[in-house]
């Protein structure tokens, strides 16, 4: 149970992982729109450039970057066959046939970009988590969600039961650990093939799972509340956000990518060659 | 008998989180001793006794443990007959309790080592007897609305009723008050009775000085040496290196020692600091 990873965090010392999670994840959303945008081999090859970049500079280990991709890449290949097999173009003659299969060359062509399109949603966010704390994305996300706030929309209590859920994760992940544990010890088996087994041998471990939960949902209210806990207002933080310059700097590059992006599309005024010259 | 070798674990292996919490451990426990396990926070204790019931698997080129002739660092061992042999009770064990009620949770193991019906009720019986609960009383009872000490009791006799030769305890009195302690180490005495080899981890020094005959003492994955209680905490030099405390009762004899009162500072039960005063009394 121990290599569960989901906030995966890896340690580093780089631009990337101190810079401003708000600004990380307002880029994030920007690029994830970007991706759409792409059309040509050209713009994706362009966009991918940067997204190597950023790689490069997070001075993570680009064979953990590919493992997060590990997940994705069995659905990748299943829609490029798919894609590929199915994809019919009345303009051209088929390169081959089979029953209901056709290949067409737009058609390979069409599911490579496919490809991409969904290998470079995941690569971005895989590096976002690599790069920040679970905790630094949760402030992130209630110091951008403030607008809602004046709609009384609870934000801070949001961003509390997401911080809380997520800092539980590794404490639950423990905990059953030394449950199955302790219930290995007394000789439970946990690895059968049976799924209806499966799910009769894992009652020992959920069940105290559940007790222990609401064990520590109460020790927790009655700390908070012993601390004096009253919700979001008046309240200050032990970590400040802080933007930099360098952030404003990543997400005008980024803005100025989109804009190149843009151009490449659409050929605005005929100048779709200044992407270009921004390379 | 149990035999560690050379056994080394490391945590996250090849990680930036990797952790080496033992290196190189040797031990030896034999039949019928009740061995101690000491050693601050992190020192490799829950490690090391994770190996003996191979909860914990024995890593590549990391040293041996052997139970009675059964090697445990080869990949496939028979895991049901090990765990009937080797039982443990975790720190915290009423934290598994789940079934409805006593009768059956206690059932848990024996039922899981494939014993017919009457056998299992049988077994379930005699272990909750022996933690000392009535069975009539509570075998039909929820464990989740039990006591804290009666469901430590309960937890005690699920391990207890797989009828195991081995029996490891990870703390078993923590977060008890004194006399719920001293319930339980009475109890683990009464069990060791049917289950002769008891290997404990405590903090409590009162206990390890009181009841054990070995006492290991461990200290950054390391273990610094396998002492019997004089040896240990007799040597001032020991306790020192090995940064444990002393049991009260030695710490008394020792201050009286200092104080310039005849008697000798390795004393470790109350009543051989009793007759060390009528002595030193008789002397003056």
């Amino acid at each position: 149970m121990r290599d569960v990873t989901i906030g995966q965090y890896y340690p580093a010392n780089s631009i990337v992982h101190r810079a401003d999670p708000r600004f990380k994840l307002v880029i994030m959303l920007l690029y994830m729109v970007m991706v759409f945008f792409c059309e040509s081999f050209f713009s994706f090859g362009f966009l991918s450039l940067f997204v190597v970049i950023t790689i490069i500079i997070s001075r993570v280990p680009p064979l953990k970057v590919l493992k997060g991709l590990r997940m994705i890449l069995i659905v990748v290949l299943i829609t490029t066959v798919l894609m590929t097999v199915f994809y019919s173009d009345a303009d051209s003659e088929p390169l081959a046939e089979w029953g209901i299969f056709h290949i067409y060359l737009s058609g390979i062509y069409a599911s490579i970009k496919l490809a991409w399109r969904l290998l470079l949603l995941v690569l971005m966010p895989t590096v976002l988590t690599l790069t920040s704390t679970p905790t630094e994305l949760c402030d992130g996300l209630e110091s951008l969600m403030f607008p809602l706030k004046k709609m009384h929309f609870p934000v801070h209590e949001l961003a509390l039961i997401m911080s809380m859920a997520l800092r539980l994760i590794p404490t639950l992940i423990e905990e059953t650990d030394k449950i199955m544990n302790a219930q290995k010890a007394r000789g439970a088996q946990f690895e059968s093939r049976n799924p209806f087994k499966k799910i009769k041998a894992m009652l020992p471990v959920l069940i105290p799972l559940f007790v222990s939960s609401f064990r520590r949902a109460d020790d927790l209210a009655d700390a908070m509340d012993s601390r004096c806990y009253r919700g979001a207002k008046g309240r200050t933080r032990m970590k400040q956000l802080h933007c930099h310059v360098g952030d404003f700097i990543a997400l005008f590059a980024w803005c100025a990518i989109f804009v190149c992006l843009l151009f490449l599309k659409y050929n605005w005024f005929g100048w779709g060659f200044i992407a270009l010259l921004g390379l | 008998m149990i035999s560690v070798r050379k056994l080394s674990y490391i945590y996250s292996p090849k990680t930036p989180f990797a952790k080496q919490a033992l290196s190189e451990v040797d031990m030896e426990i034999e039949d019928g001793d009740f061995f101690g396990i000491i050693g601050s926070t992190g020192a490799g204790k829950s490690t090391l006794i994770g190996h003996i019931n191979a909860l914990t698997r024995v890593q590549k080129n990391s040293g041996t443990v052997i139970v009675d002739d059964v090697d445990l660092s080869v990949k496939k061992i028979d895991f049901k007959k090990l765990r009937a042999k080797v039982g443990m009770v975790f720190q915290y064990p009423e934290h598994q309790l789940f079934d409805d009620t006593v009768l059956k949770d206690v059932m848990f193991g024996p039922k899981n080592l494939g014993l017919n019906a009457d056998e299992q009720k049988d077994r379930a019986k005699k272990a909750i007897e022996l933690v000392g609960l009535n069975f009539d009383e509570f075998a039909e009872r929820s464990p989740f609305e039990l006591s804290g000490g009666q469901k430590r009791r309960v937890a005690l006799a699920g391990v207890i009723a797989m009828q195991p030769s081995v029996l490891i305890l990870d703390e078993p009195t923590a977060g008890l008050d004194p006399v719920g302690k001293r319930d339980i180490m009475e109890l683990v005495l009464r069990i060791k009775e049917v289950c002769p080899t008891v290997v404990m981890i405590s903090h409590n020094m009162d206990e390890i000085a009181c009841y054990c005959n070995k006492i290991a003492v461990m200290s950054k994955g390391k273990c610094v040496g396998v002492f019997s209680p004089r040896e240990l905490f007799g040597c001032k030099e020991l306790i020192e290196k090995s940064g444990v405390g002393l049991p009260l009762v030695t710490q008394a004899a020792a201050m009286l020692n200092a104080a310039g009162v005849d008697i000798d500072p390795a004393i470790l039960t109350e009543n051989e600091l009793v007759d060390a005063l009528v002595k030193a009394a008789g002397n003056a």
